[in-house]
């Protein structure tokens, strides 16, 4: 499983860098793009204003040849006939060209091949006022016949034509120039219509790219979160089945234990009977002996009177201790095998009135054996089963005040408090102790520590340790030969609910 | 003393070792009514349903049952004497084993049994029963069994 989180993890960082940068560069390209297409359209506006100048200076030169040729019309107009809306033109237009070329001439200053055209235009227009100005003098000071003498020999047709000749150069250069201007205008717009066209297909590329990477990103996301959810599933599976063999594996024990228990007993019923009709077969005997020894002392043999006073009362006691003892070993394991049926009812525990009541019941004990015994105040309650809890605390009190070290006046300490969601509870005693190398072994069954002075079967710990763990608690001992022992019960504070529920 | 107005004891026990000490025990008890040992469940039935001289033809008993048995449940045996429509319904039935399971003896009182009695491992305690199960059995008021033990 961490291989696979570390694949995905890889996979996941070299993915993310590629998308990265990806749009990173995808973004960078656009700016670009629009840079470029800001200075296409700031060139654009650039010669959209020459093309402006252009036709400006287009309208001029129009104008220009207007007046000339308007000034023209008037001087003719007021030799034909004498009218002085003719002689107001006149003024008027001679007026206006001089302003007209100064116009002009401004405007084309830039083009030098212009700027000629216009100077010469300016002559020429100097010129042919000045000749029609004396025309028109003529006719105000009443001498028409001599100005239409004047005005078949005078300057002014050859002049105008070169006015029109030279005007239509000017336009001609001018058109020239909006040619080429246009020209690049359109240039300047199929390229930005270009860049923009390429921008579009960059954003495309790049939406599709990025919509790529986003769904293939999730995509692997989501397999590997269901193979996550799977593995998951198989772990929390295993556990289940794992503990269902448990379960059942610990079933089969209670079964076995209380099965053998019980038919081990009928043998037993069967060799406690015959025994004790053997001993009273042996009373019969022996009364018969000793009626034997009175009345006929001659018949009685040695070797019949022990076998019948020594030998055969000596087996007997021997059969005797020792069903008693396969009694009260088969009752150990039936007892424990139906406290592991028994069901656990939690509820809230007063430690204090628990260990109070425990003390009150060995009360008689520890007195006789003047015991000193000392309960620390606020023991941590639990939520636990009630019956389960007196019997640990009672069965490692009692052995406190069983095993206690002769000539030392003894004493028993229990105290206890929370370390995190356990309650640690500590029975202390300063009685003989339990040698290091008998501290696992004492939990087992049948088996006990140090000299075998004290009755017992070696069940009471196993039983305690055995209903510890049912309890989802442990039970540790520290301890030195002849410098006490320090029992110590973690359990929960809240019993956690059966972990293999039992038959 | 006509045979078929005595009280049988029908004892069914596998184990020939105690039904000898149970014998035994209750021949020290004063009780001298005959004995039917069956160490399985389907003689014992045989005997007691089918027989001319059981209890479902003939006759007043008591039935010494151990539930341990080899071939079938004692309990199952129990079952079948206390249903409605046997004729052993109204025969006494003493439950003698091993077990001291309560919850066993519980079942076997539920089931109809009228005595359960542990056989226990210490002889004297288990002597002191049979000579309970005497005093039981001149209590329960089987006229014969006085007139027999006269």
């Amino acid at each position: 499983m961490r291989r696979l989180i570390r694949g995905i993890t890889q996979w996941d960082r070299r993915l993310s860098r590629l998308a990265i940068g990806a749009v990173a560069l995808g973004f960078i390209l656009i700016i670009a793009i629009e840079i470029i297409a800001t200075s296409t359209i700031l060139q654009n506006q650039a010669q959209m204003r020459w093309v402006n100048h252009t036709y400006q200076v287009e309208r001029a030169i129009s104008r220009y040849r207007g007046l000339s040729e308007r000034l023209e019309a008037a001087r003719r107009g007021l030799l034909l006939r004498d009218d002085r809306g003719f002689d107001n033109t006149f003024t008027r237009t001679s007026a206006q060209i001089g302003p007209a070329l100064d116009d002009l001439q401004r405007l084309t200053a830039d083009n030098p091949r212009q700027s000629a055209n216009v100077a010469e235009a300016v002559r020429l227009s100097h010129q042919h006022v000045d000749t029609l100005t004396r025309s028109v003098a003529m006719v105000r000071n009443g001498q028409d016949g001599l100005a239409v003498r004047s005005f078949k020999i005078d300057e002014s047709q050859p002049i105008i034509r070169r006015i029109r000749t030279i005007g239509e150069r000017m336009m001609a250069e001018e058109d020239r120039l909006l040619a080429i201007r246009n020209a690049q205008q359109a240039r300047s717009l199929a390229f930005f219509y270009g860049m923009l066209g390429f921008a579009g297909v960059l954003v495309v590329v790049l939406g599709i790219g990025t919509l790529w990477i986003i769904i293939r990103y999730t995509r692997d996301l989501t397999d590997s979160r269901d193979a996550l959810r799977r593995l998951n599933s198989d772990l929390e599976g295993a556990v289940r089945e794992r503990t269902t063999d448990l379960q059942r594996a610990n079933d089969e024990i209670q079964r076995f234990a209380y099965i053998v228990s019980h038919d081990l007993r009928s043998p037993l019923v069967n060799v406690m009977g015959f025994t004790s009709e053997l001993e009273s077969a042996a009373k019969t005997l022996d009364a018969m002996m000793s009626r034997a020894e009175a009345q006929a002392p001659q018949v009685v043999d040695v070797e019949a009177q022990r076998a019948l006073r020594e030998d055969l009362p000596e087996a007997l006691a021997f059969i005797r201790t020792s069903t008693e003892k396969m009694d009260r070993l088969i009752n150990a394991i039936l007892r424990l095998s139906r406290e592991g049926r028994r069901s656990i009812t939690p509820e809230k525990l007063d430690m204090d009135a628990v260990i109070q009541g425990i003390a009150d019941v060995h009360r008689h004990r520890i007195a006789e054996r003047d015991i000193d015994l000392s309960i620390a105040s606020n023991l941590p309650d639990i939520v636990s089963d009630r019956l389960a809890i007196e019997q640990i605390f009672s069965n490692i009190v009692e052995n406190a005040i069983k095993y206690m070290l002769p000539g030392r006046r003894g004493r028993i300490e229990i105290r206890g408090h929370i370390d995190g969601g356990r309650a640690i509870f500590e029975i202390a005693d300063n009685g003989r102790g339990i040698d290091p190398r008998d501290h696992q072994r004492i939990f087992d069954l049948f088996r006990r520590s140090g000299m075998q002075d004290q009755a017992g079967e070696g069940i009471g710990l196993a039983h305690t340790r055995a209903i510890a763990y049912r309890l989802g608690g442990t039970i540790s001992v520290e301890s030195e030969l002849a410098r006490g022992a320090t029992f110590r019960i973690n359990l929960p504070v809240a019993f956690p609910g059966e972990q293999g529920a039992l038959a | 003393m006509s045979d078929h107005h005595s009280v049988n004891i029908i004892m069914i026990e596998d184990d020939d070792g105690h039904a000898r000490l149970i014998e035994k025990n209750i021949r020290r008890a004063g009780i001298s009514n005959q004995i039917h040992h069956f160490s399985d469940g389907t003689s014992a039935l045989q005997f007691l349903y089918e027989h001319p001289s059981g209890p479902a033809h003939n006759g007043p008993a008591l039935i010494l049952l151990d539930l341990n048995l080899p071939d079938m449940s004692g309990t199952d045996i129990l079952t079948r004497f206390k249903a409605e429509e046997s004729p052993l319904k109204r025969t006494p039935v003493i439950v003698l084993t091993t077990t001291d399971d309560k919850v066993e003896i519980q079942r076997c009182y539920e089931l109809g049994c009228n005595v359960y009695i542990t056989k226990p491992v210490n002889y004297e305690s288990f002597a002191e029963a049979i000579r309970q199960l005497g005093l039981f059995l001149s209590v329960i008021q089987v006229p014969d069994l006085v007139r027999v033990d006269v």
